[in-house]
């Protein structure tokens, strides 16, 4: 019901639309309905026309204007039909375009926690598959519902009207064909879930063995995996033949429902013609109503799957769109705001954090560190020991649960969320690079800054001879994967967005570790120069990186173990010495 | 969304038909509909497909033939109506109106039998088909060597074995039962109406060739116009993804307001597309419908004029009056027919040139023997497919056995390419590779990647248990032997935590991360006790001091294997036998980490970009 209400707010907007519609299909409807009557009317006289081969005669009038009215009839219905699709079309389309769009901005406002917690495909699929099958079932279902029952109601009051025991045969049988397809239906769900269910199972084995194929010829596993493949497939050529053939005779079994139908009407109307109490062409009119009485039946079936299924995409929809999103705090600490460039200096404080994705595994505790303006922090430890964590934290992906996070003498949890993430540029591992040129791309890092300010910065960090080369140069399109550059060119350009932008502090997490290390060396003379009085936080687990640093973390197990300069730490003889000596140790 | 054409073809055959699988391929569409194209297509299907249907020849001629005789009962159901009307109620003969409503519903029932024995041999063709195909098609896939694979790329692969073959399952089915009764009805009719009057069949051909140019120039307009909606619907996806992935870079750059503005535009083509494409498409009902009542208006006018002549009754009117209603589903329908058939052909057309591949590689006789010369590169050159410039040029490389060496190089320096030659995932295009002693291309694949085992830098398990995944490579080893090789591939915390080797492994391994994924296949190739073990990369994800561990450990394996460790790392090879420094596809130096260090410009460039002067 609630599901329901909602979405009334979205068709509210389009109420005018749609009462419209609605009267369409009303028109479209009940001018086709006594299409019928008027051609009975006409085949009625054509009994009467033997041997009146004159066209003046008043028979043929009657002809005529049975005829005509037929004429006037299927144009207005074909009229109204059209319009009333366009109409739909236009709703529906409408608040699937609107829908969707609200979906696209609340992506933008979600926390991460959400997104690192929902797999992409399946918010794609949300926001695209369910989007539609809710707009479609669920307007286009309500019209055709609504054609459908006006319809039914409208060729049983005119067969009523014709011939009352006919009609009520009609009445009575019709339902058998409804109940047949439901029967059917019932019986070959399960069948139908069998075989999607074999189904995916092929398919995860299809995925998994030709996705790495490489590593099953490697091993010379090809016949094992063929076994395999076929134990299933033929399992699936069972329930798959089970379930197409099962379902395939919904039809002959409605049809044959339907002829059954046709032939009572032909007898019960035979017999009411020859005593008087129905005319041929109204016997006529009659088995084409029968014929046509049943189809609405199997749509408004059709329909009410649809809209079930319509109805539970709703519900996925409006749950994504009813998640919490990322506020701003109310009370917002606007002092020194832009007026004060000078003010932005990098002076971080972290005081008593605490924080943890999940409230039972307690991950960073009693948190502290002060980092001075420029100074570089350098985070090191052991693959998932929560380095990137800290960046989480510093850019608020995720709040701190407790104590505080002071930059420059703010609180970032009182400062808009806008305004704490400009002052740092960011480089991650996972290289982005967005659909567009080349130059877009590096635009990113700064709105309106000119082309020759983005190839100085390319320039800067030695990504302008790549890009050089590239077809068209800076102009050069890129598509979503990044297709024809190599990791490392993608990389560069990442880091040419933050060269771009100039921050005050910088975060680079890992952002070297795809980058042969003789790119590398150019790379990191440039950013040594963007890391000059500049508070930077660096992740990397190439010592020589973390060396020069002016604080360095080791984190284990979420936890800062050691804090210190690299002197300091190896004079200690602690965890950072130990995997500082690995990389030469002797072996 | 679905346009309503199409639900005739649904409502009356079968819920497998859906727009959706039409809409999504665009080389089903009409705008490429030339004679030439399906021509090829069809061949195509004869050559390498139609073989899948020879288990089942009975069903596929049945199952049209049932299928034709329900529609050639179907055709008689006006007739038996006329003569109610004529003989039975004009006549006042009420035995002739019980004896037609008799043979109406025995029609009905024939038609039903009919009907159901037709969809059981289509059914039972069609689902043959595909589960054979499906068999080839994998076995045949399973069969291309790396050069074809990298050719037609993992996600097409899929593809084919896939959505390919189910929509070729699915267009065989259509076609057994649908190519002759479409036809059969429609020109049926037409004959029907010719025996029963000449001038009124003018008026249903007439009107058959109209609707027929109607249907099919809406449709091929429409399917033109559903591909627009595609590439629309495709811009909207990639933004969407696109920005769900770099969620992070554009909270970074403060860009989520310039996002959804981009994505407002995106998203207003895409519902514009597709208001036209509806409109267009909800056109077709209409305007047949006025179509056809056009012809019922003069052909019941025209056959008045007849009646009045007495050539013609009353019930014959009523039977033409019939078959012209039916005319319009069948069109429809066949239609909808030929989009399905373009569109599976053209799968067809795809999954065909799969089976035209031929494997680039032949696979040699001979099995090997360990040699005092592990492995050999015999002024070797690599030039990929479809590449103007040579991966790797004259290597000349020799490996002894028990040899422990280190390739090393910047990323594309042909590392990879260099190792992959080894158990002959590529072959020279120049020169020769040698494996104790012999040429790879003379080996038996199975003995010669027996005997290399190489831990690729993608890291990939299988679905099933720790287990199942680390006995690939030798099928009799022993839990004992398993638990050695994790203990050194220093993955025993990862083996411990998931429940030991009857760990779970969900497919691809997905439930474990990527380093635990790369432990763990290291230890299913040291399982395998290779006499050549290659390491491609394969400790990145590793700290050094698992990776400085994992080294301690190969080093003490019993059966004392050849390494060869591939690494951009220094501190992973430095301590090698023997150096091998790798720039733009050629060697640039071979020695001991000293002697590098002197002599090798780049080696030493590598060197200090990871380690500075006062290391130690």
């Amino acid at each position: 019901m609630k599901t329901l209400r909602r979405i009334l707010r979205y068709v509210k907007k389009n109420i005018w639309l749609m009462a419209l519609s609605m009267i369409l299909a009303i028109g479209a409807s009940v001018s086709a309905l006594f299409i019928p009557i008027f051609i009975g009317n006409a085949i009625d006289s054509i009994a009467d026309v033997v041997g009146k081969t004159a066209g003046n005669e008043p028979v043929w009038s009657i002809i005529r204007e049975a005829l005509l009215k037929t004429g006037i009839l299927v144009v207005i219905s074909a009229l109204c039909q059209q319009l009333m699709s366009m109409l739909n079309n236009k709703v529906t389309y409408r608040v699937v375009g609107d829908i969707r769009k609200e979906a696209f901005d609340k992506i933008q406002k979600l926390p991460l926690k959400y997104l690192d917690a929902h797999p992409a495909g399946g918010i794609v699929s949300n926001m695209i598959s369910d989007v539609e099958q809710f707009a479609d079932g669920l307007l286009l279902g309500f019209s055709q519902f609504f054609t459908g029952v006006i319809t039914i109601v409208g060729t049983l009051i005119l067969m009523l009207s014709i011939n009352v025991r006919v009609a009520l045969l009609v009445l009575v049988l019709t339902p058998l064909s409804f109940f047949v397809a439901r029967f059917i239906s019932k019986h070959t769900y399960d069948m139908f879930k069998l075989q999607s269910e074999t189904r995916g199972e092929q398919t995860t084995l299809i995925d998994e063995v030709i996705g790495n194929e490489k590593v099953v010829k490697s091993f010379c596993h090809e016949d094992e995996s063929i076994e395999k493949f076929d134990e299933i497939n033929a399992r699936l050529k069972d329930c798959s033949l089970k379930a197409v053939f099962y379902s395939s005779l919904t039809n002959p079994c409605t049809r044959f429902v339907n002829a059954v139908v046709y032939a009572v009407v032909a007898l019960a109307g035979g017999f009411s013609v020859i005593n008087g109490a129905l005319s041929v062409g109204m016997l006529s009119t009659l088995l084409c109503y029968a014929n046509q009485y049943t189809k609405p039946f199997n749509e408004i079936t059709g329909v009410i799957t649809e809209l079930q299924n319509a109805l539970a995409c709703a519900d996925r929809i409006f749950a994504f769109l009813d998640e919490d999103i990322e506020k701003d705090s109310k009370v917002l600490d606007d002092t020194n705001n832009r007026e004060d460039e000078k003010n932005i200096q990098g002076h971080v404080i972290i005081k008593d954090v605490d924080f943890s994705y999940d409230p039972d595994k307690p991950l960073i505790e009693d948190l502290n560190l002060e980092v001075m303006p420029g100074q570089n922090v350098a985070i090191v430890g052991p693959t998932g020991c929560g380095k990137t964590t800290l960046i989480n934290l510093l850019m608020r992906f995720y709040d701190i649960n407790d104590g505080s996070i002071v930059i420059d003498g703010k609180e970032i949890r009182s400062m808009r969320r806008h305004e704490l993430r400009s002052r740092f540029g960011m480089v991650l591992q996972d290289t982005w690079i967005k659909e567009g040129t080349v130059l877009e791309n590096i635009m990113i890092g700064k709105e309106g800054a000119s082309r020759e300010e983005a190839i100085e910065a390319a320039k800067k960090v030695h990504a302008h001879s790549f890009i050089k080369r590239l077809p068209k140069g800076y102009d050069t399109v890129l598509d979503e994967e990044g297709s024809g550059l190599s990791t490392g060119q993608k990389q560069l350009l990442c880091i040419a967005r933050v060269m771009l932008m100039q921050p005050p502090m910088l975060i680079l997490d890992e952002a070297t570790s795809n980058i042969d290390t003789r790119t590398e060396l150019m790379i990191s003379r440039a950013f040594n120069k963007l890391m000059e009085n500049r508070t930077s936080f660096v992740v990397a687990h190439r010592l020589s990186t973390i060396k020069n640093a002016d604080i360095i973390l080791v984190m284990k197990d979420g936890h800062i173990i050691e804090q210190g300069d690299h002197v300091s730490l190896i004079a200690k003889g602690g965890f950072y010495k130990q995997l500082y000596m690995s990389q030469y140790a002797n072996i | 969304m679905k346009p309503i054409l199409l639900r005739a073809l649904e409502d009356d055959e079968n819920i497998f038909v859906c727009w959706s699988n039409i809409e999504k391929t665009p080389d089903g569409c009409f705008s490429c509909y030339n004679t030439l194209i399906l021509l090829d297509r069809v061949k195509a299907f004869m050559k390498r497909l139609l073989e899948y249907l020879k288990d089942y020849k009975k069903e596929c001629v049945l199952a049209p033939l049932f299928k034709m005789l329900e529609a050639s009962f179907e055709l008689f159901v006006p007739l038996v109506i006329a003569s109610l009307i004529d003989k039975g109620i004009l006549a006042g003969d009420k035995s002739v109106i019980i004896r037609s409503f008799l043979l109406l519903v025995l029609l009905g029932f024939i038609g039903l039998t009919a009907s159901v024995t037709a969809q059981f041999f289509s059914a039972k063709a069609a689902v043959g088909f595909a589960t054979e195909l499906r068999h080839s098609l994998f076995e045949r896939l399973l069969k291309l060597g790396f050069p074809e694979i990298d050719n037609l790329g993992t996600s097409a692969m899929i593809t084919r074995m896939t959505s390919d073959v189910n929509q070729l399952q699915n267009g065989v089915n259509m076609f057994l039962r649908l190519f002759l009764r479409s036809p059969f009805v429609v020109f049926g009719a037409l004959i029907m109406a010719f025996t029963i009057d000449v001038k009124s069949s003018l008026i249903f051909l007439v009107v058959i060739i109209a609707l027929a140019i109607v249907i099919f120039s809406l449709m091929s307009i429409n399917v033109r116009q559903v591909k627009n909606v595609q590439e629309k619907l495709e811009n909207v996806l990639t933004a969407t993804r696109e920005n769900l992935k770099g969620v992070r870079v554009i909270r970074a750059f403060c860009k989520e307001r310039e996002e959804s503005k981009a994505f407002k535009e995106d998203n207003g083509l895409l519902v514009s597309a597709l208001n036209k494409a509806g409109n267009i498409s909800a056109l077709m009902n209409p305007l047949t419908y006025v179509m056809i009542n056009a012809a019922i208006i003069i052909l019941i006018y025209v056959d008045a004029i007849s009646v009045s002549k007495g050539n013609m009754t009353q019930g014959t009117v009523v039977a033409l009056y019939n078959y012209m209603s039916q005319i319009l589903v069948e069109l429809i329908k066949l239609a909808n027919l030929i989009v399905l058939i373009n569109k599976t052909l053209a799968c067809s057309k795809r999954v065909s040139a799969v089976f035209e591949i031929t494997p680039s590689q032949t696979e040699g006789t001979k099995e090997t023997l360990s040699n005092e010369e592990a492995v050999r590169f015999d002024h070797v050159s690599l030039t990929y497919e479809g590449s103007t410039e040579e991966t790797l040029t004259d290597i000349d490389l020799s490996i002894k056995k028990g040899e422990t060496v280190g390739i090393i190089g910047g990323t594309g320096s042909g590392k990879t390419s260099l190792i992959h030659l080894i158990p002959r995932f590529y072959d020279a295009t120049k020169g020769h590779v040698l494996v104790n002693g012999v040429d790879v291309k003379e080996q038996t694949y199975e003995s010669l990647r027996k005997k290399v085992g190489i831990v690729m830098q993608k890291a990939v398990l299988f679905e099933g248990s720790i287990r199942s995944n680390l006995i690939w490579a030798d099928e009799n080893a022993t839990d004992e032997e398993l638990n050695k090789a994790i203990t050194d591939a220093q993955a025993k915390e990862v083996a411990d935590q998931k429940g030991g080797l009857d760990g779970k492994v969900e497919p691809s391994g997905r439930n474990y991360s990527g380093g635990q994924r790369q432990r763990l296949s290291i230890a299913r190739t040291l399982a395998g006790k290779p006499e050549i073990l290659i390491l491609d990369d394969s400790s990145s994800a590793l700290d050094y001091l698992t990776d400085l561990n994992l080294r301690k450990a190969i080093n003490a394996l019993p059966y004392k294997p050849t390494v060869i460790i591939v690494s951009q790392r220094s501190a992973s090879i430095m301590h090698a036998d023997k150096i091998v420094v790798l720039d733009d596809g050629r060697i640039a130096g071979i020695g001991t980490h000293e002697e590098l260090l002197k002599g090798c410009e780049v080696y030493k460039e590598i060197y200090e970009s990871q380690y500075s002067e006062d290391a130690g």
